[in-house]
């Protein structure tokens, strides 16, 4: 299937799949389960609203999910007590897999949830949305339900709506489109048909996603579309429109931050596959200017991005899994 | 009432399983704005919630108002339960809605989004509590109730509506225990002032601010009586764009209320004297709208309507706070039908920040509602009811 095949059968809008109780018969005789990761740090401004409407929705109403987990950072406000209270299952990663230590971010979380959570499928949707809708899981877990040659589908969230100049540009956001789409374009053009790579928001089949590393950090989205392409090509892929998403919006400093630890990741993978070859080791410091009383200072930041081992090769997930 | 007390007692126990859906419902339904006038999206929404759960007749009526029917066994009378859809908080506003362990924070959560979201769930709830009435229940969210609107919707519903309705129930989110069943008589009004082109003045000129400030000294020197009870309130004044600039347009609303409802129309002859006075000395255009109208009234606290709700809070360990109601009550008590309004949880409903409802008790104002419900299905209010 070639980039503008793909575009055409594989991008979907979440609309195509409402008839949840048509979906959720399918998903029955086809024997999948389904679970829900929630990532989280301090999300309790959303945590909650997530939870009853996804649960009331998707596993009371339509048993379309399986299970309900948050995979919680170590929150410091009331994320876990409000999780806990709306039915959703709760876990510390911290306190799960000690044998393999415990690093501090998303993908840890995404990484932990392959062990503790029993989905044949995988749905991650971060915690933060404000506009929280069942949509956001229907119409990611849907392809994966209806075809089995999909293993993984990415969610986007801009339209191409006609305007005044014919159709706008659409596409990522900032770092999407000034760091991963040129790499893309330059390393992996096929990735380039994924509208918005660096969504939060993806499903995945348990059988792919065990036999892949996920950087800890900010790299986890762009090495899954990495790894998985460089395993099972573009036709493993599919993209889901859920309309608009509403969430904090990242100052551009921040994201500065995210772009060093894809660039790592990137890197990473350009040396795995001996498509790029450095003299020496890439540093871990990202260093970003601050003022304060007209005086510049350089602030430096440790950014790992360290990269869990595909979960396969843990043997505590193994004999859960694969005994 | 003895079977129904002990079904009653039970409700919220059999509806603690439906709680995340009806939290569902609110969150969702709440972050859809629905200022008056623009309530199609929760109109939208309440007719997809009664279509999905098998509603066999529902849809918007002529005026905009989500319509449905739980179809009753025998049809023997038929209850209007109305929720009104329309808040007063801009589509401009951020309608984002939080859920915190013990409340639900949002604009207009307590007024009306929490009515309108158990209204939407009326049909699944009666259903899952395997509960079929004899009598047709009519699901009503209204529209163009607020403000100017004036109950358009329900006015409408109710005057053009094919069968009759027998009783009514309203239902407002807050607060848990309101009882009411009568109406205080109130009119509301706007006075523009407009200040004349120079050209035609006989004499000076005075800001429209100063003007309305005679029309307002001259409502204070009206004279309210104590008995019955009586009271005209100020509740909006605009004027003026800048500091430097003397306004020539301001705008005073205002309200009457009054158990009389002969004393509300020699106040409101009082006010159109002092406007056309005040017009006429002052050389300005000072136009009265009095836009809405409720009449006093409502059914006697001895109403068996009233026992019945009292028996179902009392049941329920419901403290009623009976009280007159600003609700749409007031159009059913217009046309004779014996109607409530109840509220479904404790909360506070604020102007100038996100409202909240709290979630612990707003399962026993659910089962308040059904309880109801199960009341006037047994017949309690039909005219053959013993008082």
């Amino acid at each position: 299937m070639n980039r503008d095949q793909w575009l055409d059968e594989r991008t979907f809008h979440h609309s195509q799949f409402w008839d949840l109780k048509q979906l959720v018969e399918v998903k029955q005789q086809k024997g999948l389960t389904i679970s829900l990761c929630l990532p989280s740090l301090n999300e309790e401004a959303t945590i909650g609203k997530e939870i009853i409407i996804l649960k009331s929705e998707l596993l009371d109403k339509y048993p379309l999910l399986d299970e309900i987990a948050v995979i919680d950072s170590g929150s410091t406000d009331q994320t876990r007590e409000i999780a806990a209270k709306f039915g959703a299952d709760v876990y510390r990663a911290e306190e799960h897999l000690t044998e393999c230590g415990n690093h501090r971010g998303k993908g840890e979380n995404l990484w932990k949830a392959l062990h503790l959570l029993k989905g044949d499928i995988i749905v991650y949707v971060d915690s933060d949305i404000n506009n929280i809708h069942p949509r956001f899981v229907y119409g990611l877990v849907a392809p994966l339900i209806h075809d089995e040659n999909v293993h993984y589908v990415k969610a986007f969230y801009d339209r191409p709506l006609a305007f005044s100049q014919g159709l706008r540009p659409t596409g990522g956001g900032r770092v999407t489109e000034i760091l991963v789409r040129p790499l893309f374009s330059l390393f992996y053009p096929d990735l380039t048909a994924i509208i918005q790579p660096l969504s939060g928001e993806y499903a995945g089949r348990r059988s792919i996603l065990e036999q892949i590393p996920f950087p800890v950090g900010y790299g986890v989205e762009t090495a899954m579309l990495i790894d998985i392409y460089e395993k099972m090509g573009l036709d493993a892929f599919a993209q889901t429109d859920l309309d608009t998403r509403v969430h904090r919006n990242q100052e551009t400093i921040d994201l500065g931050r995210m772009a060093f630890g894809i660039l790592r990741t990137f890197f990473n993978r350009l040396s795995r596959q001996e498509r790029m070859h450095f003299e020496e080791e890439l540093p871990r410091i990202m260093r970003q200017h601050v003022a304060s009383d007209g005086q510049f200072d350089l602030k430096e930041h440790l950014i790992e991005e360290f990269e869990r081992p595909p979960i396969l090769e843990v043997q505590a997930y193994r004999e859960r899994f694969h005994k | 009432m003895i079977q129904i007390q002990d079904c009653v007692a039970e409700l919220p126990q059999r509806l603690a399983p439906l709680r995340e859906e009806f939290l569902a419902n609110l969150v969702m339904l709440g972050q859809i704005p629905s200022p008056t006038g623009e309530e199609q999206g929760r109109v939208r929404y309440i007719l997809d919630r009664f279509l999905e759960a098998g509603l066999p007749e529902a849809g918007e009526d002529e005026a905009g108002n989500a319509v449905g029917t739980v179809t009753g066994e025998t049809r023997q009378r038929t209850i209007l339960m109305v929720a009104h859809l329309d808040t007063i908080v801009p589509s401009n506003i951020d309608h984002n809605v939080q859920v915190q362990t013990d409340r639900i924070l949002g604009p207009g959560i307590s007024d009306n989004s929490l009515g309108a979201a158990v209204l939407s769930m009326m049909p699944a709830c009666l259903s899952r509590l395997g509960i079929r009435l004899n009598s047709d229940l009519r699901l009503l969210g209204t529209v163009n109730s607020l403000h100017r609107g004036n109950h358009a919707g329900l006015k409408f519903h109710l005057d053009h509506a094919p069968e009759s309705v027998d009783v009514g129930i309203c239902v407002e989110g807050v607060q848990l225990g309101r009882l009411n069943y009568f109406s205080i008589g109130t009119i509301r009004g706007d006075i523009a002032c407009d200040v004349r082109p120079d050209s035609s003045r006989s004499y000076g000129s005075e800001s429209a601010v100063a003007v309305l400030n005679r029309v307002i000294n001259r409502f204070l020197n009206l004279e309210i009586p104590q008995r019955p009870f009586t009271r005209i309130n100020i509740g909006k004044l605009r004027a003026g764009v800048a500091y430097d600039i003397v306004p020539d347009h301001a705008e005073l609303g205002f309200e009457v209320i009054s158990h009389s409802d002969d004393m509300i129309t020699r106040l409101q002859r009082q006010i159109e004297e002092i406007v056309a006075e005040v017009s006429a000395r002052h050389s300005v255009d000072a136009a009265l709208d009095c836009f809405f109208r409720r009449e006093a009234g409502g059914i006697p606290f001895s109403h068996p309507l009233v026992k019945a709700v009292i028996e179902v809070m009392q049941t329920l360990g419901i403290e009623p706070d009976q009280g007159h109601s600003p609700s749409e009550l007031s159009e059913f008590i217009a046309r004779g039908i014996p109607a409530v309004t109840l509220g479904l949880t404790s909360g506070e409903k604020n102007l100038k920040k996100p409202d909240h409802v709290m979630i612990e008790p707003l399962m026993t104002g659910i089962a308040q509602l059904i309880g109801t419900l199960l009341a006037i299905d047994a017949g309690v209010c039909d005219d053959d009811a013993p008082a």
